[in-house]
């Protein structure tokens, strides 16, 4: 057992109960008279206090895109198939309209819950211009 | 921290890349308050329609082609304005930035009415009436511990459960002050179910003399609404759950179909008296003594009964075999009346608990199409399928209708004995246990 003991188990728990039983008694209204009702009663607040985390600037952003790298990180959120051709699609569509950007699309091997070292280390170390990364679900 | 959030920070910290965070818009819209109170970057997202798994490529196309649904622009361009355009100021925002004020100890004073409309609205409670927890009701409650009141019991992110916080929540479940230290336990592992998007419960199973002293019901009706404590334990590990991880509706619970199984998170106690000998109490089997009273919280998603009497023809541990076969896989634990447990010990020599576990996990098969089929072993194990890591890689390659034992760790698959011996009755679940939590460290 941790902490202060004051009392023995039994003693404790018999006090307890008995104030315990109490306080029930005294608060409770039945089917409640008007001036039961009308009672005001303080409460100890349920909620607990969220304490903001430290915010972090984003990295400055690229006038264009036009003659980037761009890669894409598929996450394989839902498995290697679930958004892998969404990717696809986006190549396609850089392709045909955007031809001077360069796209590359890789799944990441540690999946939602793991890490990719490896194509971390890609991304930082070829320059990378921009990143699309997902699909969360 | 969302998946999609930490990898983007990563980018954008380590080597100040432009990210776009691309997620369904099922979760998209939680991404400020990931912000605020986890990721602490405001990354950018754009948001698909919902399900992206299990489409066609012809729906793919459509959502590339289609608009964001954040901003209403073409996909595409969202995209492309994402990587391009200017920072805001708050998007350079750096350092700590303005703290709401704290929440005050004391509510009120309020008329009994107001209160519990009150905790209604802030989303306290689980809907059934509570007690209102009134300085005298808590400090009786706190009478139970010898903790310190600001002792912190459990935390999420900077959030802190403290023992005054959990005899607060005791209180408004309708616990006794003899509850308190098994109820401190099992706070130890709040919060859990909610903060997913599948459908997650709990259960919480109770060992030891615990049981006795605290009147909880492990016979006839175990898992019913028939036992006082029983049904508070567990009533408190919800209303705390909820309130330390925040799990307002559509702001911090987004579980897409919920679980009726939240409201009191099977809790219920072994019925260590009807075990057949040889076979030991959950808490012994993860390293505790008969003499100390543990919790041990569960999770999971399933639970199927076996319904009807057993069968000399297809015994009990067949069809237990057979029904886990509809669980996802990785972990089980089966929860069975004495008569099934003597069934198989004295009729098919199952001597132990872990005896088994052992030949369940040995003997349930299932077509490799089935275990992929299963999102959560398709999301989880693909990954380490694609790094060659065994039995996952060879089953990634498998032909769908080979047959695959996805119960790969014989010590996931616990028992629990429940029940009154009045029928040879069981469910399969798939909620997986650690190590219990000794109550008498709460006391």
């Amino acid at each position: 057992m941790k902490g202060r003991i004051l009392f023995s188990g039994a003693a404790l728990s018999a006090a307890a109960a008995a104030a315990f039983g109490a306080a029930l008694l005294s608060t409770g209204c039945g089917d409640m008279e008007q001036s039961c009702r009308e009672r005001r009663i303080t409460v100890l607040n349920p909620a607990i206090s969220s304490k903001v985390v430290e915010r972090v600037p984003l990295a400055p952003r690229l006038d264009t895109v036009q003659g980037k790298t761009l890669y894409m990180v598929d996450l394989q959120w839902g498995g290697p198939e679930a958004a892998y051709s969404v990717f696809e699609e986006m190549q396609g569509w850089f392709s045909r309209n955007m031809p001077s950007v360069r796209t590359e699309l890789r799944r990441s091997v540690g999946g939602p819950f793991g890490d990719d070292p490896a194509l971390r280390k890609e991304i930082l170390s070829r320059k990378a211009d921009g990143v699309i990364i997902g699909i969360g679900g | 921290m969302s998946a999609v959030g930490r990898f983007a920070r990563n980018l954008e910290l380590e080597g100040g890349v432009p990210t776009v965070g691309a997620s369904g818009v099922n979760v998209v819209k939680f991404k400020d308050y990931d912000l605020q109170y986890s990721n602490g970057m405001p990354i950018r997202y754009v948001a698909f329609p919902f399900p992206v798994a299990g489409q066609p490529r012809s729906v793919h196309r459509g959502y590339v082609e289609g608009e964001d649904l954040l901003s209403g622009k073409p996909m595409m361009q969202a995209i492309i304005d994402a990587l391009t355009e200017p920072l805001t100021e708050e998007e350079q925002m750096e350092g700590m930035p303005g703290e709401a004020p704290p929440e005050p100890r004391l509510l009120g004073p309020d008329t009994e009415e107001n209160l519990m409309r009150l905790f209604k609205d802030r989303e306290w409670t689980d809907y059934n009436p509570i007690v209102l927890p009134t300085e005298t009701r808590v400090a009786a409650m706190l009478g139970g511990t010898s903790r310190g009141p600001e002792e912190v019991v459990s935390r999420m992110g900077s959030r802190e459960l403290t023992v005054e916080k959990a005899a607060v929540y005791a209180v408004m479940a309708g616990a006794k002050p003899d509850y308190f230290p098994a109820i401190l336990a099992i706070l130890t592992q709040a919060p859990s179910f909610g903060n997913s998007t599948s459908s997650m419960a709990n259960m919480i199973v109770v060992n030891g003399p615990a049981r006795r002293e605290l009147g909880m019901n492990s016979g006839t009706d175990a898992l019913g609404p028939f036992s006082e404590a029983n049904a508070v334990l567990g009533r408190t590990f919800t209303i705390a759950g909820k309130i330390l991880g925040d799990l307002r509706l559509d702001v911090g619970a987004y579980s897409t179909l919920g679980s009726n199984l939240q409201y009191n998170n099977l809790c219920f106690a072994e019925n260590e008296e009807a075990l057949p000998e040889g076979w030991e109490p959950l808490s012994v089997e993860t390293g505790y003594a008969r003499t100390d009273s543990v919790v041990s919280v569960g999770i999971g998603w399933s639970l199927i009964s076996s319904v009807g009497e057993a069968q000399i023809r297809h015994p009990p541990h067949m069809l237990i075999r057979d029904y886990m076969r509809a669980l996802y896989g990785s972990a089980a634990t089966v929860i069975m009346d004495p008569t099934v447990a003597g069934l198989l010990k004295d009729v098919h020599g199952f001597g132990t608990k872990a005896e088994l576990g052992r030949w369940l996990s040995g003997n349930v098969e299932v077509a490799a199409g089935t275990f992929w089929g299963n999102g959560v072993n398709t999301t989880a194990s693909t990954p380490m399928a694609l790094q060659g890591l065994e039995p996952f890689a060879t089953w990634l390659k498998a032909p769908p209708e080979t047959l695959v034992k996805p119960f790969t760790n014989p010590g996931a698959v616990k028992v629990v004995v429940a029940g009154g011996g009045i029928q040879t009755t069981w469910f399969v679940t798939d909620f997986r246990f650690g190590r219990g939590i000794r109550i008498d460290d709460w006391k």
